[in-house]
């Protein structure tokens, strides 16, 4: 019989009791100056661009300010809460989401267009829209979240929710390119595979830290070989089959690759076995090679990782191009707003807002800018899993590391596909890509960070003595009780 | 949860989280490595690349820098279309295979893509110029550049040709500038150019079967024939195997029944006029005696002939503004020096047949080393480079001493007797200047089966203090001296009257 | 060289150059937050000593290292497991709240016993008192700096 460990009581509200967050508004000072600046940068090059004189004046300046006002109400809000939240996360994703900002503000607007009501947005207007309802879901969830047992105790009903938005999509999805990748709600479409991953480390998060034990100690004896336990192999082999699936019924290898990817780390993370490591790695080269045999779309994807001058205008073109734009940026890039030349009216790189926001960083802000924004995310990351660390059980512990990974392993995937480190795949990069779902989806991810991070109430100081120390036997200098002579005593 | 006492087994998550947190650093280590990579160590080459479309943009907007010959004849111009946007012009079309075309549907080629960067202006001769672009109003400079061809000898050289394939190649020697670069057939780059005709003459010149857009001077590669007995000269001469007087006793008989070597019989006949005379140097080159040189071969070794032909510039594409094709003496691959299969095979290569392959680019830098008393100079297409930051001269450079100057006269002194001697008359007919000493050899490079063998001739003038250097090759043209050789004399006489300085 | 070209480029730089301040001061919370992680770590909430026990799980002598919230008993997901027949799965739960310590039983069979007298509801523990669950007994002490 597994006995559920006692799950922490939910954190009391205690009223609003704003508490000053000093160093979140140091950094969101800072986050503001410098996207102030960025948009100062982009309306200078554009004036220049047209012909005239520079001037001191900011592109867009009412987009900016929304997004400055809505990030700086959040963390005002978080201040009024008084919640003892971690201070960092976001600025962070501020900053990131910004510079997201500012790039869709610099690509020629009528890239994606929607029209409500007889009036059309363009693609910053867009953008700028689902930030500001993601901020305003990480203020809600890191304000509101107080107990995890919603998560954890539903862990099932969770699971069973993602495989019927899987399959909701699989089949009644909008067809894009022979797939069914996004749903459809009115003027709204999505992509659930960004939701979905959310739901995986939730459901993950609390299997994991009920049968941790049972998956650290026990083995499965086959003759004389140890193995892990069968609890313990069967979601491998389950969560691989998916990835797999995935692959060959929805084309997504991004999605396929990070499910697979942020299972197996935190399966680690939970057990501290190698044989995740090995045993993954395994399935990962018996699945790649079986699909790189089987499927042509994969096999065209690595034959153009290897070698996009094979076919350098049809396949390999958005490749090359990424390149090509890395290599103008040098150093410290053309500037924002003066890089991807325009050749025949169109971008030089297909799909740049969604696919390959990384490689127009690269152009316009140079190897400086692509570390810095390396720099944010590893930021993030490392917020998250320090939040993991010290987190007070197994559950939250884990979840919160899901969630980093989520994250992480997300923007290195996306990364390194744009630098032809590894194949590229259709995922976002995370808030700086354009795209609703992606946005909502990682603020929930941060909101729920938030919201684990909270420390409580303030740590009481050290215990004080509830007695006074025993007389001391041998004469052992030292302070309080230790071992030895103390019995136990009414209080 | 920390938990102390239950045992090792139970490992507090921190420390899994600590490590896996240690593997992303390092995973986005990696991914910045690969940015640096990408925007450092490759930015120069890719960004000023003709495929990238910042140049490519630039080359729409602003209109290229010329291309002059060096008598400032604008071989190249621009000219603006119905909207406003500028294409190129070319003045000739025998200029075609060397200066290419720069076409808006269908990229650049030759002078054009070679040196894209710098007609487009992206890129730019000066290095500070390049750093300070950043901070100037109009970032684009495009440069014009001064080419080392004289229209005039190119023109000639292409109408020389007539209707045969083939290339000429004239330098100066002292320099190593290339005066002609001709090739037939040649194409009509401005009909790729001109927006209006640009499909139709694209699909006309890459349907033609004759090959138009191959500038067979550069790229097309020939069997030699007896011209590559030159390089065996040079060879033998420095290696010491071979002096003026080196005579072979076995050599008239060889020309009567032919020459055996590891059992495969060598014949010669194209030269009754010496039948029983033992041949010195000179003398065989005079008549172009396969049975000597195939001796001299043997004698000299394949190590000491490819040892010579490397410094020549051999087995490696040539230093020059064109993208060339390499010449080899034999495809390799065998055991004796050099790379020959066996002795057979050696022999056939010191005269020019077997399995060597060159470029008459290449075989025109021969002449010109020997006519420059054994020191090769680099080839060089563009002298100047020049636009609003100043001018750029580009200096001539050499390849080094390839021969002695002592071993060379020897060389020398054969190649006179070839044109100018009694017999060698014969041989290279119409290739001496009337009135100018003139050096050469011709050649007549059998296909083994169908068709007329290829009509070469190299060769230099005045004997002292040369000034022009010239290979000759006509496609199928027959025997040395009827084709090639009366053509070198035509357009080296025609230099003499036009260009000649000093 | 064009004034307007030269403040364009500075403009540029700035940009970048203000995000890496932002990094800059992050770095400086999060080396400071390190700093008193390790500090925090040092010193200890409180410990428990198992003063007797039937079985060698746990050992007699062995110390445990006190979170805010312990739970002991005899299932293995407990932070202090007691192999002792006379235990509980879930047996009881110490807890630290405000300044001091707290038992609370959790409905456990055979019941906790607190210095000796049986444990009902949640009551307050001092340092130097004892806890038994079945046969095993634990004493409670300061924590120490480590």
């Amino acid at each position: 019989m597994t006995v559920r460990p006692a799950a922490l009581p939910p954190i009391p509200f205690t009223g609003i009791r704003p508490r000053l967050r000093r160093r979140e508004s140091v950094l969101i000072a800072l986050v503001a100056i410098a996207l102030v600046a960025g948009d100062i940068s982009l309306s200078a090059t554009h004036e220049i661009a047209a012909g005239g004189p520079p001037t001191l004046g900011i592109a867009d300046p009412g987009g900016l300010a929304i997004y400055l006002a809505v990030l700086l109400g959040v963390h005002l809000a978080q201040v009024l809460a008084g919640r003892r939240t971690d201070q960092v996360l976001l600025p962070a994703v501020g900053m990131l989401g910004g510079i997201g900002l500012l790039l869709m503000e610099r690509l020629p607007q009528d890239l994606v267009t929607q029209t409500i009501g007889g009036r059309t947005f363009g693609l910053a207007e867009i953008q700028l829209a689902w930030l500001v309802l993601a901020l305003v879901i990480i203020g809600t969830l890191a304000i509101v979240v107080r107990s995890d047992s919603w998560l954890r105790l539903y862990k099932y009903t969770w699971a069973v929710a993602g495989i019927g938005l899987l399959i909701l999509t699989v089949l009644f999805g909008v067809e894009v390119n022979g797939v069914r990748l996004s749903l459809r709600l009115g003027p709204i479409t999505g992509q659930p595979s960004e939701l979905l991953k959310v739901i995986l480390v939730v459901f993950l998060a609390g299997y994991l830290s009920e049968n941790r034990s049972l998956l650290i100690e026990q083995d499965t004896r086959i003759g004389p070989l140890r193995l892990p336990p069968l609890p313990y192999l069967a979601p491998m082999l389950a969560m691989w089959a998916v990835a797999l699936l995935v692959v060959i019924v929805q084309q997504d290898l991004g999605a396929a690759l990070l499910f697979f990817l942020v299972f197996l780390l935190l399966v680690y993370i939970a057990t501290g076995r190698r044989s995740t490591l090995v045993i993954g790695l395994l399935l990962f080269v018996v699945g790649g090679l079986l699909l790189y045999a089987t499927i042509a779309h994969v096999r065209t994807r690595v034959d153009i990782w290897l070698d996009p001058f094979s076919d350098p205008a049809g396949a390999g073109y958005q490749v090359i191009q990424a390149l090509h734009a890395f290599a103008r940026g040098g150093l410290v890039g053309t500037g924002l707003g003066a890089g991807l030349p325009v050749v025949s009216g169109r971008l030089p790189i297909p799909e740049i807002q969604t696919d390959f926001p990384f490689a127009a960083l690269g152009e316009e802000l140079g190897l400086a800018g692509i570390l810095a924004i390396l720099g944010l995310y590893l930021v993030v990351i490392e917020r998250g899993l320090r939040i993991a660390a010290a987190a007070a059980d197994d559950f939250r512990a884990l979840l919160a590391a899901g969630l980093s990974l989520v994250v992480g392993v997300q923007a290195f995937i996306i990364a390194a596909g744009n630098l032809k480190l590894i194949p590229l795949t259709g995922i976002t990069l995370p808030f700086i890509s354009y795209g609703g779902s992606s946005l909502l989806a990682n603020a929930l991810v941060v909101g729920l960070l938030l919201a684990i991070s909270d420390r409580g109430v303030e740590s009481p100081p050290p215990p004080r003595p509830a007695r006074r120390s025993p007389r001391r036997l041998f004469g052992r200098p030292g302070r309080g009780s230790s071992g030895g002579a103390a019995a136990g005593r009414a209080p | 949860m920390t938990a102390v006492g239950r045992g090792t087994a139970r490992r507090p998550i921190s420390a899994n989280v600590a490590q896996v947190g240690a593997a992303l650093v390092v995973a986005f280590g990696v991914i910045a490595a690969g940015a640096g990579y990408w925007q450092l160590v490759r930015s120069a080459d890719l960004s000023s690349s003709p495929d990238d479309p910042a140049v490519i943009a630039a080359a729409r907007d602003t209109p290229r820098g010329l291309i002059e010959d060096r008598h400032g004849t604008v071989l190249a111009s621009n000219k603006k279309d119905a909207d406003g946007e500028p294409y190129r012009v070319y003045k000739d079309k025998s200029m075609s295979p060397v200066i290419g075309y720069a076409s808006r549907y269908y990229g650049t080629a030759g002078l054009e893509r070679a040196y894209n960067a710098q007609l487009s202006g992206i890129a730019r001769s000066d290095p500070l110029a390049e750093a300070l672009r950043k901070f100037q109003a109009t970032p684009y400079d495009p440069q014009n550049l001064t080419l080392s061809i004289s229209l005039p000898l190119q023109k000639a050289a292409l109408a020389g040709l007539g209707s045969d394939r083939g290339a000429v190649v004239m330098l100066d020697p002292r320099t190593g500038q290339v005066l002609a670069l001709a090739s037939n057939p040649t194409f009509d780059a401005s009909a790729i150019a001109d927006p209006a005709t640009a499909q139709e003459a694209w699909t006309a010149v890459n349907a033609d079967p004759a090959q138009p857009l191959l500038p067979r001077a550069t790229l097309g590669t020939y069997v030699p024939g007896s011209v590559l007995k030159i390089v065996t000269a040079m060879g033998g001469l420095d290696s010491g195997a071979l002096t003026a007087a080196t005579k072979f006793p076995q050599q008239p008989a060889a020309e009567k029944n032919g020459l055996v070597v590891s059992g495969f019989t060598i014949k010669d006949g194209h030269h009754p006029f010496t039948d029983g005379t033992v041949l010195d140097l000179p003398d065989a080159t005079e008549v172009s005696c396969n049975i000597y040189y195939a001796l001299a071969g043997l004698k000299e070794g394949g190590g000491a002939l490819d040892s010579m032909a490397r410094r020549l510039g051999f087995y490696a594409p040539l230093p020059f503004d064109l993208p060339t094709a390499t010449s080899q003496l034999t495809n390799g691959g065998g055991p004796l020096p050099g790379g020959f299969l066996d002795d057979v095979e050696l022999a056939n290569a010191a005269y020019g047949q077997g399995e060597t392959l060159v470029t008459p680019l290449q075989m025109a830098l021969v002449a010109s080393t020997v006519a420059n008393g054994g020191l090769l100079m680099k080839p060089q297409l563009v002298t100047a480079i020049s636009g609003r930051s100043g001018t750029t001269t580009i200096a001539s450079q050499s390849m080094g001493q390839v021969l002695s100057a002592a071993d060379d006269a020897v060389v020398k002194q054969a190649m006179m007797q070839a044109v100018e001697g009694k017999y060698g008359r014969l041989f290279t007919t119409g290739a001496a200047v009337p009135g100018i000493p003139t050096a050469g050899k011709s050649g007549t490079a059998q296909l083994g089966g169908t068709g007329e063998p290829h009509s070469w001739f190299i060769g230099f003038a005045p004997v002292d203090h040369p000034q022009i250097a010239i290979a000759v090759l006509v496609e199928h043209g027959g025997r040395g001296g009827s084709r090639a050789s009366p053509l070198a004399g035509q357009l080296m006489k025609l230099f003499f009257d036009t260009e000649a300085t000093s | 060289m064009d004034p307007t070209l030269i403040s364009l480029w500075i403009l540029r730089i700035l940009f970048l150059v203000l995000i890496y301040l932002f990094l800059f001061a992050v770095a400086r919370v999060l080396i400071r937050d390190l700093r008193s992680a390790s500090r925090e770590r040092s010193v200890e909430l409180g410990r428990l000593i198992v003063v007797a026990s039937p079985s060698a799980e746990p050992a007699v002598g062995s110390v445990f290292s006190l979170d805010a919230v312990t739970t002991i008993g005899r299932d293995v997901n407990n932070a202090i497991v007691v192999d002792d027949q006379f235990a509980s799965a879930a047996h009881c739960e110490l807890t630290f709240r405000g300044r001091a310590w707290f038992i609370e039983d959790l409905a456990s069979t055979n019941g906790t016993l607190w210095n000796g007298q049986p444990v009902t509801g949640t009551i307050p523990l001092g340092y130097g008192d004892e806890i038994q669950l079945g046969g095993t007994r634990f004493r409670l002490e300061r924590g120490r700096s480590r």
